[in-house]
C-alpha cells in the first residue's frame, strides 16, 4: 500500500513576515475583489433566485442537439432566461429566470411547449429579500459566537486573534472566488461559508493546542500538529471535492454548491493555518511572551 | 477477556446502534405519520421529503390589512355598523370582507382590531376608510395580513380542502419569517402537481344560492335578485352523483331547520315553488333574460348553474310540508362542478385570499420522478464522498487496522442520525443529506485526530498511556465540536428554507459523535494496539 506522508516543512528558512506576507497578499487581493464587485454591482457578491427572486425549472426536452434544445427553451417562455445549464446525464436542463413573469405561469408554458417540467422552484423577490438578511445575520452571529469561543478557549490575545483571522480570510477569500467564476450566493452556499466557520478553525486549534499547551519544541510541535492538521483538511477536501463532482454531473445544485465552496475554503484554510497562523504563533511564542 | 467495564463506550455504541435499527427497520415502528403528512418508504421508516418524494410546497402570505389597537365598540349593533361603514369606504368590498374584534374576543393579549380580506384593498384605501369611518388608530399599528383568529380559521379551511380533496398527505400550517411580522400559509402535498393544489386553493370557494324571481304580469315581482342561503345555511353535504333521469349532476344537500321554512316561504313567493314545478329555460348563461323563476348557484360570485324546480318538490313547498325535512339537490351541468361545490360546502369559504398572483411567497414543485432520482442521485453522492474520504485515510495510514475502524466508525454516526431521523418522523431532504456528508467529514477529522495523538511518539504500551493522549486529543475534539456546533446554530433556528435540516443534522452529528461514537474509537483502537490485557 502506498503511504503518504506530510512532508516537514523547514520553517527556519523563512521569517514571520515573509510566511505572514503571501496569506496577506491573498486576503487583500480578495476583499479588493469583493470591494471592487460592490463598487460595480451594489453587491458584494452575486445572489441567486434564493435571494433576487425568481424562478428555476428543471426541464426535460426532446431535442436532436443540445443546441437545439437550447433554441426550444428560449423559445418556449415569454421571458427571457437568466442561465440555461444543461445536466447531460440526465438529459435535463435547469433553466433560471430573474423575478418578473410568475412561476406558475411559466410552468404552464414549459407545458405548452411540450417539455416535461421535473421540477420548478419560485422565490418571490419580497421573501428572498428577507433571507438575504436573515442569512447575513446568520453568518455575522455565527463569526462572532465562534470568535468569543476561541477567546475563551485559548484565554491569550495573539494565539485566539490569528485564529479568528484565518477563518475570516477562510470565508472572504471563497466569497471572492465565487464572483470570479461566477458562482451565485445561494442558501447552499450561505451553508457551505457557516460551515466553513466552524470546519476551518479545527486545524487552528489543533496547531494552537499543540504549540500553546504541550511540551516539546515549538518546530516539532508544529510538525506534529501539521501531520494531523493536514491528513484532516485533505481528507475533507478529496470528499468534497469528489461530492461536487458527483453532484454537478447528476445536478443537485445545492450539493456541488456546497462541495464548491467548501474546497476553496479548505484550500484556503490550508495556506493560512500554516503560514498566517504559524507565523503569529511563532512570534507569540518568541518574541511575544517576553514583552 | 473482553470485559463490558472495561470497553462500555464501544457497548453502548453497539446499543445505540441496534436502537437505530430498530427504529430504522422495525414495521411497529413509523409508519404513515400523519402530523407530518409525509409518506414513509416501505422497506424503512425513513420519511422523505417534498424534494426527495416530489410534491408541491407553497409558501404564500393572505391577503389583507389590519389596524390593530382599535377601540372597537363591544356593542354588536354598533359594531356591524362600523364595518358596513368602513366596506362603503372601499371599493368592491361587502360587509362581510371587513371584521372588527373589540378588545380581548381572541386571546386576552389582542387589542381590537379591524381587518379588511378583501384582496383588492391597498394600504391606503384602508387607512383612508378607516379615517372617512372616524377610526382613530395608529399608524405604526397598520400592517399587510390578516388577524391571528382568521389566519388560524383560514388554515384550518384550507386543511379542510386538502383533506376532502383526497390529496392523501397533504399539510397545512402557518409559519412566520424570522426577521418580520410577515405570516405565511405553508401547504405541502406530496405526489401532487402544481397545478391542482393551486386551483384548489386560489380561490375562496364560497357558495350561495341567488333567487331570481319570475316575470309576472310584465315585472317582477321583486326585481331584485338576492341571496337566499349562504354557505352556513348548508348542512349534511352529500357527495356528487350523476343524475339517474336527466342530463346532468348534482350534490344532495340539507338545510338547517333556522332557515329552512324562511326559505320555502320565498321559493313560493318568487315563484320557483308554483304548483306543477318550474324551468329555468335561460340556464347558466340566458337566466337574466328569460321570463323564468330561477335559482342560481354562485360559486366565487359566479353564477356556475341556473335550474328550476320539479313538481314534487314544488308541490312540497307549497305544502308547507318541505321545512319538516329541508332536503334538495344543487345540480350542476359537469361533475367536476358538482365536486367543487360539494368540497366548498363542506371545507367552507376561506375567511381570506390565499394570495398567489403577486408572488408574495414562494412555491416548489417537484415530479415525483425528479424526486426518486434526487434521492438515488444523493445516496450516490454520499457514497461516492465516503469512498474518498476512506480511500485518503488508507493511503495515510498504510494499515487497515486503523483505518477501517475509522471509515466504520463515521458511517455509524450517519446510522445513528437517520435511526433518528426514522424515530422522530423527519422528512429527508437534499440539505439532510448534506448535513450526513458534512457528519462524516468532521467525524473523520476528529477520528483522524484521535489517532494521530494516541500512536504518536511511539508504541502504546500500557492503558495509562493511552488514556492520557486519548484525553489530550479530547480536548481539541470538544473545542472543534463546540465551534462547529455555535457556527450551524444560527441556521438551525433561523427559518431559512431548506437549510433547518442541514444544521439540525449536522449539530445532532457532531453532538452524537463527541458523546459516543469518538469516545468508542478510542476504545477499539485501544484493544488493537496495546499489549495490556
Amino acid at each position: 500500500m502506498v503511504e503518504f506522508d506530510v512532508p516537514e516543512v523547514d520553517y527556519t528558512r523563512y521569517t514571520n513576515r515573509q510566511l505572514a506576507a503571501i496569506p496577506l497578499a491573498v486576503l487583500a487581493v480578495a476583499l479588493l475583489v469583493i470591494a471592487g464587485w460592490t463598487a460595480a454591482t451594489g453587491v458584494p457578491v452575486d445572489r441567486g433566485i434564493d435571494f433576487t427572486g425568481g424562478t428555476e425549472l428543471r426541464v426535460g426536452v426532446d431535442a436532436p442537439s443540445d443546441q437545439a434544445a437550447r433554441e426550444g427553451i428560449r423559445d418556449a417562455f415569454s421571458a427571457e432566461p437568466e442561465s440555461i445549464q444543461s445536466i447531460p446525464a440526465e438529459g435535463t436542463y435547469v433553466v433560471t429566470f430573474q423575478q418578473g413573469v410568475s412561476g406558475v405561469q411559466l410552468e404552464e408554458e414549459a407545458n405548452a411547449a411540450g417539455f416535461d417540467v421535473l421540477s420548478r422552484d419560485s422565490v418571490s423577490a419580497s421573501f428572498g429579500g428577507g433571507s438575504q438578511l436573515t442569512a447575513l445575520g446568520g453568518v455575522a452571529v455565527a463569526f462572532l459566537g465562534m470568535s468569543v469561543l476561541v477567546f475563551l478557549m485559548f484565554r491569550t490575545f495573539v494565539p485566539s486573534v490569528a485564529v479568528v483571522i484565518s477563518a475570516f480570510s477562510d470565508i472572504v477569500v471563497p466569497v471572492a472566488l465565487m464572483n470570479l467564476l461566477g458562482i451565485e450566493l445561494s442558501l447552499g452556499t450561505v451553508a457551505a461559508l457557516l460551515m466553513l466557520i466552524g470546519y476551518s478553525v479545527d486545524s487552528d486549534i489543533l496547531l494552537n493546542n499543540h504549540i500553546l499547551r504541550r511540551s516539546g519544541g515549538f518546530y516539532e510541535s508544529t510538525h506534529r500538529a501539521m501531520r494531523t492538521g493536514v491528513t484532516m483538511t485533505l481528507t475533507s477536501i478529496s470528499a468534497m471535492i469528489v461530492m461536487t463532482i458527483t453532484a454537478s454531473i447528476v445536478g443537485i445544485g445545492l450539493l456541488s454548491a456546497i462541495g464548491t465552496v467548501l474546497v476553496f475554503g479548505l484550500a484556503t484554510d490550508l495556506m493560512n493555518t500554516y503560514m498566517l497562523n504559524l507565523s503569529l504563533l511563532r512570534w507569540y511564542k518568541f518574541e511575544g511572551v517576553k514583552r | 477477556m473482553v470485559s463490558i467495564r472495561e470497553n462500555w463506550r464501544v457497548f453502548l455504541l453497539v446499543v445505540v446502534l441496534l436502537v437505530s435499527a430498530f427504529a430504522l427497520f422495525s414495521p411497529t415502528m413509523g409508519g404513515d405519520d400523519a402530523a407530518t403528512g409525509n409518506q414513509a418508504d416501505q422497506a424503512t421508516n425513513l420519511v422523505y421529503g417534498l424534494q426527495l418524494s416530489g410534491g408541491t410546497r407553497i409558501r404564500a402570505p393572505l391577503d389583507g390589512y389590519v389596524a390593530a389597537g382599535v377601540d372597537v365598540p363591544t356593542d354588536a349593533d354598533e359594531r356591524s355598523q362600523l364595518e358596513a361603514t368602513v366596506a362603503e369606504n372601499l371599493d368592491g368590498t361587502l360587509p362581510r370582507d371587513v371584521e372588527a374584534r373589540p378588545t380581548g374576543t381572541y386571546g386576552t393579549s389582542e387589542q381590537g382590531t379591524i381587518e379588511v380580506t378583501q384582496p383588492n384593498v391597498t394600504r391606503a384605501g384602508f387607512t383612508a376608510a378607516l379615517d372617512a369611518a372616524g377610526v382613530e388608530y395608529d399608524d405604526g399599528e397598520v400592517y399587510q395580513g390578516v388577524s391571528d383568529q382568521t389566519r388560524e380559521e383560514t388554515v384550518e379551511v384550507l386543511r379542510n380542502k386538502v383533506n376532502q380533496a383526497g390529496l392523501s398527505g397533504g399539510s397545512v400550517q402557518s409559519v412566520s419569517s424570522a426577521t418580520s411580522r410577515e405570516y405565511f400559509i405553508l401547504i405541502e402535498v406530496p405526489g401532487e402537481d402544481s397545478s391542482e393544489v393551486i386551483d384548489l386553493i386560489e380561490d375562496r370557494g364560497t357558495v350561495r344560492i341567488d333567487v331570481y324571481p319570475q316575470l309576472r304580469d310584465g315585472e317582477r315581482i321583486d326585481e331584485r335578485r338576492r341571496a337566499v342561503l349562504n354557505q352556513e345555511d348548508f348542512r349534511n353535504i352529500g357527495t356528487a352523483t350523476e343524475a339517474e333521469r336527466s342530463r346532468g349532476y348534482y350534490v344532495p344537500v340539507s338545510i338547517r331547520d333556522s332557515v329552512a321554512p324562511e326559505f320555502e316561504g320565498t321559493m313560493v313567493e318568487t315563484g320557483v315553488a308554483q304548483p306543477g314545478g318550474s324551468t329555468c329555460r335561460g340556464g347558466a348563461d340566458g337566466w337574466r333574460n328569460s321570463s323564468d323563476p330561477c335559482l342560481l348557484l354562485v360559486v366565487d360570485d359566479q353564477v356556475v348553474n341556473a335550474f328550476g324546480m320539479d313538481s314534487d318538490l314544488a308541490a312540497d313547498m307549497q305544502n308547507r310540508q318541505w321545512s319538516q325535512s329541508p332536503r334538495f339537490r344543487l345540480t350542476t351541468t359537469n361533475f367536476s362542478e358538482s365536486q367543487e361545490v360539494a368540497l366548498n360546502l363542506r371545507a367552507g369559504a376561506l375567511p381570506a385570499n390565499v394570495n398567489l398572483s403577486t408572488g408574495a411567497g414562494t412555491s416548489s414543485f417537484i415530479s415525483p420522478g425528479q424526486g426518486e432520482r434526487f434521492k438515488s442521485n444523493s445516496l450516490l453522492t454520499g457514497l461516492f464522498a465516503v469512498f474518498a474520504v476512506s480511500g485518503v485515510v488508507f493511503l495515510r495510514y498504510g494499515s487497515a487496522r486503523v483505518a477501517l475502524p475509522m471509515i466504520v466508525t463515521a458511517l455509524s454516526e450517519v446510522a445513528i442520525l437517520l435511526g433518528f431521523a426514522a424515530a422522530i418522523g423527519y422528512p429527508l431532504d437534499l440539505s439532510v443529506i448534506a448535513g450526513f456528508i458534512a457528519v462524516v467529514g468532521t467525524g473523520v477529522d476528529d477520528l483522524i485526530i484521535i489517532a494521530d495523538e494516541v500512536m504518536s511518539q511511539g508504541e502504546v504500551r500500557s492503558r495509562k498511556v493511552f488514556q492520557s493522549r486519548f484525553r489530550k486529543a479530547f480536548w481539541v475534539i470538544g473545542a472543534a465540536a463546540a465551534t462547529t456546533i455555535i457556527a450551524m446554530s444560527p441556521l438551525a433556528v433561523l427559518s431559512l428554507g431548506d437549510l433547518q435540516g442541514f444544521a439540525i443534522f449536522t449539530i445532532l452529528g457532531v453532538v452524537v459523535g463527541v458523546l459516543l461514537t469518538r469516545p468508542a474509537y478510542g476504545d477499539i483502537l485501544r484493544a488493537l494496539l496495546t499489549d495490556d490485557r
